[in-house]
């Protein structure tokens, strides 16, 4: 039972940092500032609304994840607050499992927040609230939990601020793999050797385009339907995210089973 | 390995070497250290800085992996986390998260030593309140003082009664009374059955309550065995006191001092041997003169650890490595003995 307790005591910390309720905040703020901005831009009202709220969530329980998850180990260490906690009958990857939930816990619960005012706000201002939204957000947390890993990797292995910066860019690289593909193709007449090498990037770096079905969330919203993409594809996603996060903390685990402290 | 049925600690030819990078040179913390803990016992750890002290206790601990060598508590590897079942461990200067208030924080360690709930209740209660830290069960850990922190890091290390305790400097920051707390804190786990083994700078407490002690110079043990062994009781001075000599002394006793001096009520005589001190006692009384004081000073730990280690220890490796050797052979032959 050590991975709870680890876990739990992770997100109690989480929700005594300050930095989660400023950026739980702001995303609320974005969401309700919507309206606002659906008034003064072309196009339906209540889509720019949708279009904002669910990118404020994504936009915003990412930096949760960046922020707090690229911290997490580096700052056990730094504190040396490792030192009685693997010091008990804990595995290290007990440890590293431990803090990683305890960070998707915090991710979850501020998703599920902001979801909650997103999804108030909609009906209080008449606007379709579909399944196809909450697909969305699924997919969003389903990113979430592979952001967090690859930040609990980073934290594992450097300082924090290497590894938001390492983090950060995983995040952004991972929303233009598909554009890795493309490129490699078009360079295959010139440079075969950068085609394999890009399609190794694609490979290793995460596609969070899977995750990314917020567009047709809106579209299929505005048509009232309830679902964005098929169920089919949403489990292929859901086991890709499952698998690639699983991959991350095992990386993860090699390099901090073999760190002294 | 050899039986440690009895022994709490066995390491074999225990070594770390740090090896800092391709441009910096390897390091070595620790070399072929063989220790055996009697269970029951207290064990003091003793060294200079970067003796490697912290080094042992953090591979005991499960924090470092050794480069050579294996380490065994109550005869479980080291590597396997079950043998920390049995450990209490107390870190130098303990953190803790410092959002969490001290009964949580006791209440978090007990989880992970595996109590129950009712268990941890009990026990933190009983841990605040045997600590002195009754008052502060609700504060957090951010707004605790160093002694503070040092008495709870205690607490958390024996949250769950464990049959060993490794306590890295545990009176490093503590005013007289914590330090006398402590003291007795490992007395009575000592008392209770629990095994204890600390390091520690500070000598006249490991002397005052070791059964044992290892001695480490630049990662070699120089010394080890039952403190009544390692300091043999030899006399090393004798300070006499004495009145009614008048201040210009008693000429007769300048050959024999090794110090003699006035302070305007005693006549003081330092002396290098008992037999010259009965010299002096009866030149002393042909002089007139009434004896106050006769005092024996034998060899103190402290001056032990410095004669084993030497004061050059830190700079000069080499006549360390051959004072060393020299002196743990001879220390293993007297703890045969």
């Amino acid at each position: 039972m050590i991975v709870p307790v680890i876990a739990l005591n992770t997100f109690r910390e989480a929700v005594r940092d300050k930095i989660l309720y400023v950026l739980l905040v702001f995303g609320i703020l974005m969401i309700l500032v919507s309206r606002a901005i659906g008034w003064v831009s072309f196009g339906g009202e209540e889509k720019i609304m949708t279009d904002i709220g669910l990118g404020a969530i994504w936009m915003f329980t990412g930096m949760v994840s960046i922020f707090i998850g690229t911290g997490l180990i580096y700052k056990e260490i730094d504190k040396r607050t490792i030192y009685t906690i693997l010091a008990k009958p804990t595995e290290r990857w007990q440890f590293l499992a431990g803090k990683y939930l305890g960070l998707v816990l915090t991710t979850l619960v501020n998703l599920v927040a902001l979801s909650m005012v997103f999804l108030g706000y909609l009906w209080l201002c008449g606007a379709p609230v579909t399944l196809a939204l909450v697909e969305a957000l699924f997919l969003t947390f389903l990113e979430m939990m592979v952001i967090t890993a690859v930040a609990i990797f980073f934290s594992s292995a450097s300082t924090p601020i290497l590894s938001a910066i390492f983090t950060t860019i995983v995040f952004l690289a991972g929303q233009l793999t598909n554009r890795v593909v493309d490129l490699g193709a078009r360079l295959h007449a010139d440079h075969p050797w950068a085609e394999k090498i890009l399609y190794l990037v694609y490979l290793v770096l995460p596609n969070l385009n899977n995750f990314n079905i917020r567009r047709e969330a809106v579209l299929a919203t505005q048509d009232r339907l309830h679902m964005a993409i098929p169920s089919s594809e949403l489990a292929a996603c859901t086991l890709y995210g499952l698998a690639y996060t699983l991959s991350v903390l095992l990386a993860a685990h090699l390099v901090f089973s073999r760190r002294n402290f | 390995m050899a039986d440690t049925t009895d022994l709490a600690i066995t390491t074999s030819g225990l070594g770390m070497i740090y090896n800092p990078g391709i441009f910096a040179r390897r390091k070595a913390a620790l070399q072929d250290l063989n220790l055996n803990v009697p269970r029951g016992s207290i064990f003091g750890y003793l060294g200079q800085n970067g003796a490697g002290k912290t080094t042992t206790i953090k591979i005991l601990a499960g924090l470092q992996y050794a480069t050579s060598g294996q380490a065994w508590l109550f005869g479980i590897d080291v590597r396997q986390s079950r043998s920390r079942r049995e450990l209490g461990f107390m870190p130098e200067n303990p953190y803790f998260y410092e959002y969490l208030t001290a009964e949580e924080t006791l209440d978090f360690y007990g989880r992970l030593s595996g109590l129950d709930r009712t268990t941890r209740r009990q026990r933190t209660g009983e841990l605040l309140v045997q600590f002195g830290l009754g008052h502060a069960r609700r504060v957090p850990m951010g707004e605790f003082s160093k002694g503070m922190r040092q008495r709870l890091g205690l607490a958390q290390a024996i949250i769950h009664k464990p049959p060993l305790v490794v306590l890295d400097e545990p009176m490093t920051g503590l005013d007289p009374l914590g330090r006398r707390d402590v003291r007795n804190v490992i007395l009575s786990l000592r008392d209770a059955g629990q095994t204890v083994f600390f390091s520690s700078h500070i000598l006249s407490d490991v002397e005052d309550i070791c059964d044992r002690v290892c001695v480490l110079n630049k990662g070699r043990t120089v010394a080890e065995g039952p403190i009544h062994a390692l300091l043999t009781g030899k006399i090393l001075e004798v300070a006499v006191a004495a009145s009614g000599i008048p201040p210009a002394g008693v000429p007769e006793l300048s050959p024999l001092a090794m110090r003699a001096w006035h302070d305007g009520a005693l006549y003081h005589v330092l002396l290098d041997s008992e037999e010259k001190a009965q010299q002096a006692k009866a030149l002393i009384e042909k002089a007139g003169g009434t004896l106050r004081l006769m005092l024996p000073h034998t060899e103190s730990l402290e001056e032990y650890f410095v004669r084993v280690t030497g004061e050059d220890g830190v700079t000069d490796g080499d006549s360390f490595g051959r004072r060393g050797d020299g002196v743990a052979a001879q220390t293993s032959k007297e703890g045969h003995a």
